[in-house]
């Protein structure tokens, strides 16, 4: 008798499943009104990481609302999730834009938008440059490294320090455009420094391959050993592995008695400044978002052009944080994840983060600031021109270069070539 | 050879509940999240069952998982409970990159497949006759140390030099065909398939097969009748090492577009873990293996349109996935669902 009240139980609650469905399925079924399709497919990291993917949704849904668009969204399981899911977007043919976000999905999109030629598909940070159909949208990240390295430059320079440092993940090329953006940087700084001041300083720049990027334990002992070697600003192009670096540089400090900067720590990708408050003192941006809406906007707007787009200080894609720009991350945040990390930091309010911001800014000064401006200024004009290094031979030469004039001939040197 | 149908009947019955209780679970699940799991299912069936490129794609999402359930339903044949698929199918894929790019054919790619899963399987094997270490620890350990050893070959020992993020590439010459042009079905299906009607062979048909299971109903009785059961074990860690490694190859050899290893193993990652599944499905029995295999291989491939058309995400195919594994790991369960069928 049991079991047979378990049965009608059992039963009793498929039957209810099934009416549940048909309910909840005539709700959804209705198509909302839309002009246009655009598909967004996640590599492997997916929505959440605070990084590539939830910037690329950033860029997609603003685009998507603005433009009165349906977005849909794709998740990846493994790589080879890559190819179907393209694929499958591909032959329903009512997509007007497929984006594929992160540079492992290269190989697919190439071969998808082989077979599908009337098929538009963007990448972010890859580099598909041949297709008609496909447009490869890449950033300038040798700029936005160069006003970190005059930051870093300066303030090492105005506290009488001589090192600074970068802990990089994977030595793979992409990352050779941060590391020589940066050593031009601290070179300009250099410079900069002498004619404000008149006197000569010679920083040297500390670099660790950590060859990984999702290991913050590898992060914080490269991190150790630039602080005790002296690197008085520690810049982080490593991924989650940089997340160490911003752990050391809080440790350091607390061993002297300190709860801000210098030493400071910088951030990457997006405006992680609110991380570690006092630590880190500012991030260097890549604007996926901006890349991705501009993708969008260029097939909505009829100026759809196959190739590169390359964004780099001029177009927005690249940049250093301000504290706007930290508020806005900030606030993207679920409300409980928010919550959890002012309790965290020990603050009550989201406004005691951003006043901390402020004044972790305000442990450089102005001037500083200023000239990181007046680079900005001078690259965004086309005045300065930063070498982009993208093979090792190249890293090499800017890192035996001298002076940021020297690293500026290669710039030019490549860009002829 | 000589099938016996009779004592398919019951274990085949007993998967097919357990995976229509499974889909109306995932049912219940997803309608009270908010989807409609009619459209969600016809997405799904529709997806992987409705064209030709969904059928390719179901039986290629096959081909690796048939494989790993191999080595997961020949160890439990044999009492076994080997979990170290994982990390086998890494030095699988690796062997036979390595292979194929000193001699550009695919016996080399599968030969390094075979060899690098013996290798590998070798190591829980010894450890189990040599020193009594339980296989759940030591193959759970194993896949670690698979990972980070894997890693660092193929960051260090064999990147590609245009593109560092992937090992290099499987030759051409060396790759496995695509059935049907557009798809990603190669003849690495075919060799999965093999794999499993071999190993229902020896299992079934053997000397050795009789032995493994033998060993595997009872280790007492096993050494009583004359088996050495250590030679049971052996063989079963081989035996299952030789399918994970094959998996691994076949995959590098036979899935486009990259033909190569990507960092952290992300296109390769996963696949012997999901082999567990697949053998319990399929009640440890190759034959069973093949169908479950396409089965998964089906949720696989209609997991992307599932999100497509109907919106529903990836992690919901998965819960669908785990329930069938679950129901079906409930012996409780399915008694009283035999009770209710017998009714």
């Amino acid at each position: 008798m049991k079991n047979r009240g378990l049965t009608v139980l059992l039963v009793g609650i498929l039957l209810f499943s099934v009416a549940v469905s048909g309910c909840i399925g005539g709700e959804t079924t209705s198509t909302p009104q839309y002009e246009g399709k655009i598909a967004l497919v996640y590599d492997v990291g997916g929505r959440g990481d605070l990084s590539f993917n939830d910037m690329a949704y950033l860029g997609a849904s603003k685009a998507a609302k603005d433009f009165n668009l349906e977005l849909k969204e794709v998740q990846s399981n493994s790589e080879s999730d890559y190819l179907p899911n393209l694929r499958s977007l591909a032959q329903k043919g009512d997509y007007d834009l497929i984006i594929a976000v992160g540079f492992m999905m290269e190989d697919a999109v190439k071969q998808v938008a082989e077979e599908f030629p009337d098929q538009k598909f963007a990448i972010v940070d890859g580099y598909i440059p041949d297709k008609p159909n496909v447009v490869s949208i890449i950033f300038k990240e040798n700029e936005g490294s160069a006003l970190i390295g005059a930051l870093a430059g300066l303030i090492a320079a105005n506290d009488g320090k001589d090192k600074v440092g970068a802990v990089l993940g994977v030595e793979i090329p992409p990352l050779y455009k941060f590391e020589g953006g940066y050593m031009f940087g601290v070179a300009w700084a250099e410079d900069y420094y002498k004619q404000k001041t008149g006197k000569d300083v010679d920083i040297k720049v500390l670099y660790t391959y950590t060859g990984a990027f999702n290991d913050p334990a590898k992060g914080k002992t490269a991190a150790q050993a630039q602080l005790g070697q002296g690197a008085w600003v520690i810049y982080q192009i490593a991924g989650a592995t940089g997340l160490g670096v911003f752990d050391a540089v809080y440790e350091y400090l607390q061993s002297q008695g300190k709860d801000m900067g210098p030493p400071f720590a910088v951030g990457v990708d997006s405006a992680q400044d609110w991380i570690k408050p006092g630590v880190i003192i500012a991030s260097m941006m890549k604007r996926v978002d901006v890349g991705v809406y501009k993708a969008v906007e260029s097939v909505v707007k009829g100026t759809w052009k196959g190739g590169v787009m390359e964004l780099g200080l001029k177009e927005d894609g690249v940049g250093v944080s301000s504290i706007d720009d930290v508020k806005e991350m900030f606030n993207s945040l679920p409300e409980d994840a928010k919550e959890q990390k002012l309790k965290e930091l020990g603050l009550n309010s989201e406004d005691e983060l951003f006043a901390k911001l402020e004044e972790t800014r305000n442990q450089v000064p102005d001037w500083i600031w200023q000239a990181v401006s007046e680079l900005e200024e001078k690259i965004k004009s086309g005045e300065i021109k930063v070498p982009m290094a993208t093979t090792k031979d190249q890293i090499e030469a800017i890192r035996n270069a001298e002076t940021w004039q020297e690293m500026e001939e290669l710039a030019k040197e490549w860009e002829s070539s | 050879m000589r099938v016996d149908i009779k004592g398919f009947t019951k274990p085949l019955v007993e998967s097919l509940v357990a995976i229509v209780i499974g889909i109306l679970v995932g049912a219940i699940i997803l309608a009270f999240s908010g989807y409609s799991p009619a459209e969600a299912y016809i997405a799904l069936f529709n997806g992987a069952l409705g064209s030709k490129y969904g059928l390719a794609m179901t039986l290629s999402s096959a081909t690796p998982i048939i494989l790993t359930a191999l080595t997961f339903g020949i160890g439990a044949r044999t009492g076994l409970f080997n979990i170290g698929g994982e990390g086998t199918v890494y030095f699988g894929a690796i062997m036979a990159i390595i292979l194929t790019n000193l001699w550009g054919n695919v016996l080399m790619g599968l030969f390094g497949g075979i060899l690098a899963g013996m290798a590998w399987m070798a190591i829980p094997a010894i450890l189990k006759v040599l020193r009594g270490v339980n296989e759940v620890v030591s193959t759970i350990m194993l896949n670690w140390m698979a990972y980070f050893i894997a890693l660092y070959i193929v960051l260090q020992k064999i990147p590609n030099p245009e593109d560092p993020n992937k090992t290099l590439a499987v030759p051409v010459s060396a790759r496995f065909p695509i059935i049907m042009k557009g798809t990603e079905l190669s003849w690495a299906f075919a060799i999965s398939v093999i794999a499993a009607l071999i190993t229902y062979y020896i299992l079934w048909h053997t000397e050795l097969g009789y032995e493994l299971r033998v060993s595997g109903y009872n280790e007492r009785a096993a050494r009583y009748g004359g088996i050495n059961p250590k030679k049971a074990i052996i063989w079963s860690f081989l035996l299952g090492g030789i399918m994970s490694g094959l998996a691994g190859a076949t995959e590098v050899m036979g899935r486009p577009p990259s033909y190569a290893i990507s960092q952290g193993m992300a296109n390769i990652y996963g696949y012997g873990f999901d082999g567990i599944g697949v053998s319990l499905v399929g009640r440890n029995h190759p034959l069973g293996i093949i169908f479950s295999g396409i089965f998964f291989g089906m949720l696989r491939a209609g997991a992307t349109s599932m999100q497509i058309e109907a919106g529903v995400p990836l992690e919901m195919v998965k819960v669908v996935q785990g329930v069938i594994v679950v129901t079906i790991a409930i012996p409780g369960l399915l008694d009283l669902l035999k009770k209710v069928v017998r009714r």
